[in-house]
């Protein structure tokens, strides 16, 4: 098991203490049950499908990842290097977990699975992701997407 | 994450969060959050394990049916099987050292390519491409910039800094896809064989080394903060610039 107090003390108060800001709102959306639920990931891993521009440094953009890209086309571009890649490099789904939502989706435990999932840069300030999480928001409408699952590293 | 999660639910759109850092989703208070007791990279849990893996899926999910919100932070309550060492994983030879850093590396490369042409045939995948190079263009690129002066970006639209952080990403990945050929290693197994006994290892080392000397900040703080993980850089007594 890994927990902060497995970290360097400077690392591991850093990330405890990461600013995030401070919001007004305390939204939570509620729907219908899972097996109606169309879901999407949104990953703050860097995630970029090969042959397309990497995220850099940090870019408050995000990449879209169709539904159909294959585990031999994703690759991460997190500037961070403090955080384990050989799980993700052996098994995609530990950072992307999109084989088993499928089966999910397949059994009919959720409803369906998005047509395409995201991928922002986790290192970048939150407050210059805004707008561009706004405006994800509308893609994810436009897909019928009304569940997201949020997956770190 | 939290913040994300925010933005999306304002607009009108459901999430859950998995948290890999307790204390930073207390701070931020998302809409709902699964904490899960896994070592950063890994939210899912375990490679290889689609049940475990399934189970933090669906502990997830089910948070999204609560409606005793807002602020939902539940404990996942299995830990990572993966983080045991696997007593019966080697690692893959490495040839005898050359004359020179760059000489070793160059070799080391070599040498493992048939573990990596094992790993791909295993796995069916690399992370390896953000640089765009191949493993030897890699190495010489590396080499270049421990001869003391920084060269010239091999890639166009990538700066020379850009071009290495991506290389030694690459670089990384090769040797831990490789080392992992065979068995169920932990992160801990690979990261200690890729930092205490390999060139590439050494060769990361000082690059960090030359840039945290440099009197170039950019430099400086790339070279510094992104080649060598902080948790290396303490274990091993690393100066911190």
């Amino acid at each position: 098991m890994t927990r902060l107090t497995d970290l360097p003390p400077a690392q591991a108060k850093r990330l405890a203490e990461l600013e995030c800001p401070a919001f007004d709102t305390r939204p939570f959306v509620s729907g219908p049950p899972l097996l109606r639920r169309r879901v999407g990931i949104v990953s703050s891993a860097g995630l970029v499908v090969r042959g397309e521009s990497p995220l850099r440094g940090r870019d408050p953009d995000y990449r879209a990842i169709p539904a159909a890209t294959r585990p031999a086309e994703l690759l991460t571009s997190h500037i961070s290097i403090n955080f384990d890649r050989t799980g993700f490099q052996e098994d995609w789904n530990v950072v992307f977990p999109l084989d088993r939502l499928i089966e999910l989706a397949a059994e009919g435990t959720i409803g369906s699975l998005a047509a395409t999932h995201y991928s922002f840069m986790g290192a970048t300030d939150p407050v210059e992701m805004e707008p561009h999480a706004r405006e994800l928001a509308g893609r994810l409408k436009q897909d019928s997407v009304d569940a997201v699952i949020l997956s770190p590293v | 994450m939290s913040a994300l999660g925010h933005y999306l639910e304002e607009e009108g759109i459901a999430t859950v969060a998995i948290s890999l850092i307790r204390p930073q989703t207390e701070n931020t208070k998302p809409p709902r959050a699964l904490w899960v007791p896994f070592e950063l990279g890994r939210p899912f849990g375990p490679p290889s394990a689609a049940a475990f893996q399934r189970r933090v899926m669906l502990a997830a999910l089910r948070l999204l049916e609560r409606t005793d919100g807002p602020v939902l932070i539940e404990d996942f309550p299995e830990d990572d099987p993966r983080v045991r060492p696997d007593p019966g994983w080697r690692p893959p030879p490495l040839p005898m050292a050359g004359p020179t850093l760059a000489d070793r590396l160059a070799e080391e490369i070599d040498a493992l390519q048939g573990s990596h042409a094992r790993w791909m045939a295993r796995r069916g995948r690399t992370t390896i491409g953000l640089s765009g190079l191949d493993m030897p263009e890699i190495g010489r690129y590396v080499s270049a910039w421990l001869s003391g002066t920084a060269p010239a970006s091999p890639r166009e639209g990538y700066s020379a800094i850009l071009a290495l952080r991506f290389a030694v990403d690459d670089l990384k990945a090769y040797y831990l896809e490789a080392a992992a050929c065979d068995g169920a290693p932990s992160s801990r197994q690979l990261g200690d064989w890729l930092w205490n006994d390999t060139a590439a290892g050494t060769a990361v080392i000082a690059l960090r080394a030359f840039g945290l000397a440099s009197d170039d900040d950019r430099l400086k703080a790339v070279l510094g903060n992104f080649m060598v993980p902080a948790v290396r850089v303490a274990m091993m007594g690393l100066s911190t610039g």
